[in-house]
């Protein structure tokens, strides 16, 4: 009996919400051209892929471009600049975002604060190909670090910098610090402003100074937002970005520097091997998938907010 | 309520509608048929034909602005012929990447300026052959071509390019065009003009110098050496050990003169000699590290600012940085020297009569009307439109003497030299990049085809400075001081074709990719670091079959010596 009854709700809802669902569906359809449709070329991973041959006359090969990535050593070392500098941008841009965050929250003069705001989400408008050359200059061998460095006396001859690659990710982290912090705090102090004033005032009168309002309030209260927003980027996280390695490195720094998109990148449009730089590309998807589903279940068991 | 939600649902399919002809909108202008042969009656007389069409024209080198052609004072008169006008656009940033992009969407332009990409674009099977179309519609093409058909043939037996380097007739170059070791004249001044030919002197030369004058006179530091690397020219760097060896730039490898066996210079003990040196030269802070990340603009901002004491680098690399210098003061100027690692090599850095056939222009797949664009080509080939590419318009870019001769006067030389002039001429984008004579021709009336191989021309255009080196060294021209060339029927090795995706391709892409690499950490190193790097560079290399590589070029040696 109750069966078809929920069936039938089920059904009732789904009519009560059509115009919801018509409206959905434009979206749904986007999704699956540009989403979906594409994944067809991931058979390229198990053909000797030929950009000349037609797809009736490609060469199946099996798993053999899989292989032939993880039996090759300069994909592993790709990986690890991959993951490590996934790591450094999550770490960083987490961190440095959310004290940012509070730390501007504090601000009384709100004029002060807003000059703040401006100047550090600036850089985030400015492509990376400009960004790109604002770090190579202030990092040449005449530029302002190096000429601060030596003016102080803590060097004698100027550092390359962009030519030591053990520098490499420090310069990466510095850079995407710089050019991102200021937006990724716009969506803390969103998450910030709609904590419950009469929190702080109940601590207040309880006797709280500063550091515990922002201890017992402000953290707990920006809490589903960083963990919504930390599951995502675990999602992304062999992501690493692509425009500041590629703009970045040089002959010298690429073994730090060279990171999965650069690799698909490489194989793919400058040697042809389109099967490879496939095989690489399923490779992060499959990875991202099972960061995203375990960041997310362990969310869940911890009762936290979650993506789905 | 109801109405509304109806409209709604009206609405949601309107849109859907609207996103499915976007999608097959984009898959029309791929779909039509692109190698039928056009129905224009043009012959190579004009009788009509000539309705204005404008084709699409991507250059894989930096060379100029984008521009219409007909913007250009050449490009309008070839349009006035044809009815041909081209909507040209140049490499920006990387060209194998860029390549690579433009096959995986199939979005070809018409016509295809090369410059080594000639095998990815062939395996691609993006370009078009043109044997038919040259027999048919193109007499002039054949003229100047014929001879180096063979060389022109893929295996397939189809010609798929028309290079750059078809000589008709020969001339030598009195400049230097190709690598040498440059040296700023204010150096060669000081100490009296000496003619250094070996790596020790020369940078002993440049040593001597900035101990002297550090700086420059308006208090910038002096860079002692540094060589031209930009993205993709790596080889400029390790092409070096090539020359001072006494070969000429066979790209990876060197050809014995007696065995015509190919050895790749990797790892060699000439390489390891030239890299010591460099390494050597940066511990003691004459060499420029920032060789190793500097783009074009900088490398030429560093030569005309006259900071710049010495460098490596082909000739046509800084071509750009030479013309705006021949205006300045002439000690800023730079000087080619036949540098080697010791007395009694001799140099080869002249190169000896040659035809590279991986370089030049194709039409592609994709392209519009090909009998247009090889009757286009072939009126380009006509005599007197090369002498309007290279030379301009008789009367108002140079003159003619009594005895047929071409000359010119100090302001169209100077004219002919000076890169926004040529950007508006149009010498810039017509002087190189199409169908052309090889630079060393001869037109049938005894003038040189370049301006530049001239005689006449040459020796008006020397300066007292350049008078003084000449002198100093005894000879008529800057070639003149460098050896001859000796005879290599395969040069250059560079320009055999290897086929994408093949063992040997990629053990030559390896190799490269490993001397970017490590090479560049071994001139940085501490020089105490030096061997261990050495050390693990040659490990790495003798991981890879070099060996078959370096047979593959044999082989090709060996074929065109018969």
């Amino acid at each position: 009996m109750l069966r078809p009854r929920q069936e039938k709700t089920f059904f009732q809802k789904l009519w009560n919400q059509k115009a919801l669902l018509a409206m959905s569906v434009p979206f749904l359809i986007w999704l699956f051209i540009f989403k979906y449709m594409p994944l067809w070329g991931w058979t390229m991973a198990f053909q000797d892929y030929k950009i000349a041959r037609k797809f009736s006359e490609q060469e199946w090969i099996g798993f053999e471009t899989f292989k032939r990535m993880l039996t090759n050593d300069h994909f592993w070392l790709v990986m690890r600049n991959t993951v490590v500098m996934s790591f450094i941008q999550i770490v960083l841009g987490f961190v440095t975002a959310i004290t940012l965050a509070i730390l501007l929250n504090e601000l009384k003069n709100i004029y002060f604060k807003r000059v703040v705001q401006t100047i550090s989400y600036l850089p985030h408008f400015i492509s990376w190909v400009v960004a790109a050359n604002i770090v190579t200059t202030v990092l040449a061998s005449e530029g302002i670090i190096n000429e601060l460095l030596m003016k102080v006396g803590l060097i004698d001859t100027p550092i390359m910098w962009l030519l030591k690659g053990e520098y490499f990710w420090g310069i990466f982290g510095a850079a995407i610090t710089w050019k991102e912090l200021g937006w990724n705090t716009i969506i803390y102090l969103a998450a910030i402003t709609m904590i419950d004033p009469s929190l702080y005032e109940a601590a207040e009168i309880d006797g709280a100074g500063r550091w515990r309002k922002i201890w017992h309030i402000t953290l707990p209260g920006m809490k589903p937002v960083i963990v919504v927003l930390l599951i995502m980027n675990l999602g992304y996280i062999i992501e690493s970005g692509f425009e500041p390695q590629y703009l970045l490195r040089n002959g010298t720094n690429k073994t730090y520097s060279e990171n999965l998109d650069i690799f698909v990148l490489y194989y793919g449009m400058n040697m042809a091997d389109y099967s490879l730089s496939t095989a690489a590309s399923m490779f992060k998807t499959v990875v991202s998938f099972i960061f995203l589903f375990t960041a997310n279940s362990i969310a869940k068991r911890l009762g936290e907010s979650r993506l789905f | 309520m109801r109405k509304r939600k109806i409209l709604l649902i009206c609405m949601a399919f309107i849109m859907m509608a609207s996103l499915f002809a976007a999608c097959s909108g984009g898959k029309d202008a791929n779909t039509q048929p692109a190698n039928t042969p056009g129905t224009t009656n043009g012959g190579n007389n004009g009788d009509g034909g000539l309705e204005p069409v404008t084709f699409t024209y991507f250059n894989f080198q930096n060379r100029a602005q984008d521009k219409m052609a007909s913007e250009t004072t050449i490009g309008k008169i070839l349009q006035d012929q044809t009815g041909v006008d081209w909507k040209i656009e140049y490499l920006v940033g990387d060209a194998e990447t860029k390549s690579g992009v433009m096959m995986a969407g199939g979005d070809y332009p018409d016509v295809i300026g090369l410059d080594g990409q000639y095998e990815k674009f062939l395996d691609a099977g993006a370009l078009l052959p043109l044997d038919d179309l040259i027999e048919q519609h193109g007499p002039n093409i054949k003229r100047v071509y014929e001879p180096y058909f063979d060389l022109m043939r893929h295996s397939d037996g189809h010609i798929y390019i028309l290079p750059y380097s078809a000589n008709v007739g020969y001339i030598p170059e009195p400049d230097i065009g190709q690598g040498a070791f440059w040296i700023q004249r204010s150096v060669l001044k000081e100490f009296g003009y000496p003619f250094v030919t070996t790596l020790n002197e020369y940078f002993d030369l440049i040593r001597q110098y900035i101990q002297k004058y550090p700086t420059t006179e308006d208090g910038a530091r002096r860079i002692g050496f540094a060589i031209y690397a930009p993205t993709g020219a790596f080889y400029t760097v390790t092409n070096a050990s090539n020359h001072l060896a006494g070969y000429p730039n066979d790209g990876d490898v060197m050809i014995d003169m007696e065995t015509y066996e190919a050895k790749m210079y990797a790892g060699s003990e000439w390489e390891k000699r030239w890299v010591k040196a460099l390494n050597d030269l940066n511990a003691e802070g004459l060499f420029d590290p920032e060789t190793f990340t500097m783009d074009q603009d900088q490398f030429i901002e560093k030569m005309t600012t006259g900071r710049l004491l010495g460098f490596f680098a082909y000739g046509w690399q800084v071509g750009e940085a030479t013309n705006v210098l021949r205006t300045g003061p002439d000690e800023m100027r730079y000087a080619p020297l036949p540098v080697t690692f010791e007395e009694g090599i001799k140099d080869q850095y002249l190169d000896p009569p040659s035809f590279v056939a991986n370089r030049g222009v194709a039409l592609s797949v994709k392209a519009k009307d090909p009998v247009r664009i090889i009757q286009y080509f072939d009126n380009m080939l006509k005599e007197e439109n090369q002498k309007l590419i290279q030379w301009g318009i008789e009367g108002e870019n140079y003159l003619v003497d009594e005895n047929g001769r071409f000359y010119m006067t100090k302001e169209q030389l100077d004219n002919r030299n000076d890169n926004q002039f040529k950007e508006k001429f149009g010498w810039m984008d017509f002087e190189y990049g199409w169908p052309r004579y090889g630079n060393n021709s001869v037109f049938e009336d005894g003038n040189a085809f370049a301006v530049g191989n001239q005689p006449e021309i040459f020796q008006m255009g020397l300066t007292d400075g350049d008078k003084a080196i000449l002198e100093a060294f005894g000879a008529e021209t800057f070639s003149g001081y460098f050896s001859e060339p000796d005879e290599r029927p395969w040069y250059p090795a560079w320009s055999f074709t290897i086929e994408q995706g093949s063992p040997e391709q990629l053990v030559k892409k390896q190799v490269e990719e490993l001397q970017l690499q490590y090479v560049t950490q071994m001139v940085l190193a501490n020089p105490a670091d030096f061997e261990g790097l050495w050390e693990r560079y040659t490990q790495e290399l003798s991981r890879l079959d070099i060996a078959r590589y370096e047979q593959f070029m044999t082989e090709e040696v060996k074929k065109r010596l018969n």
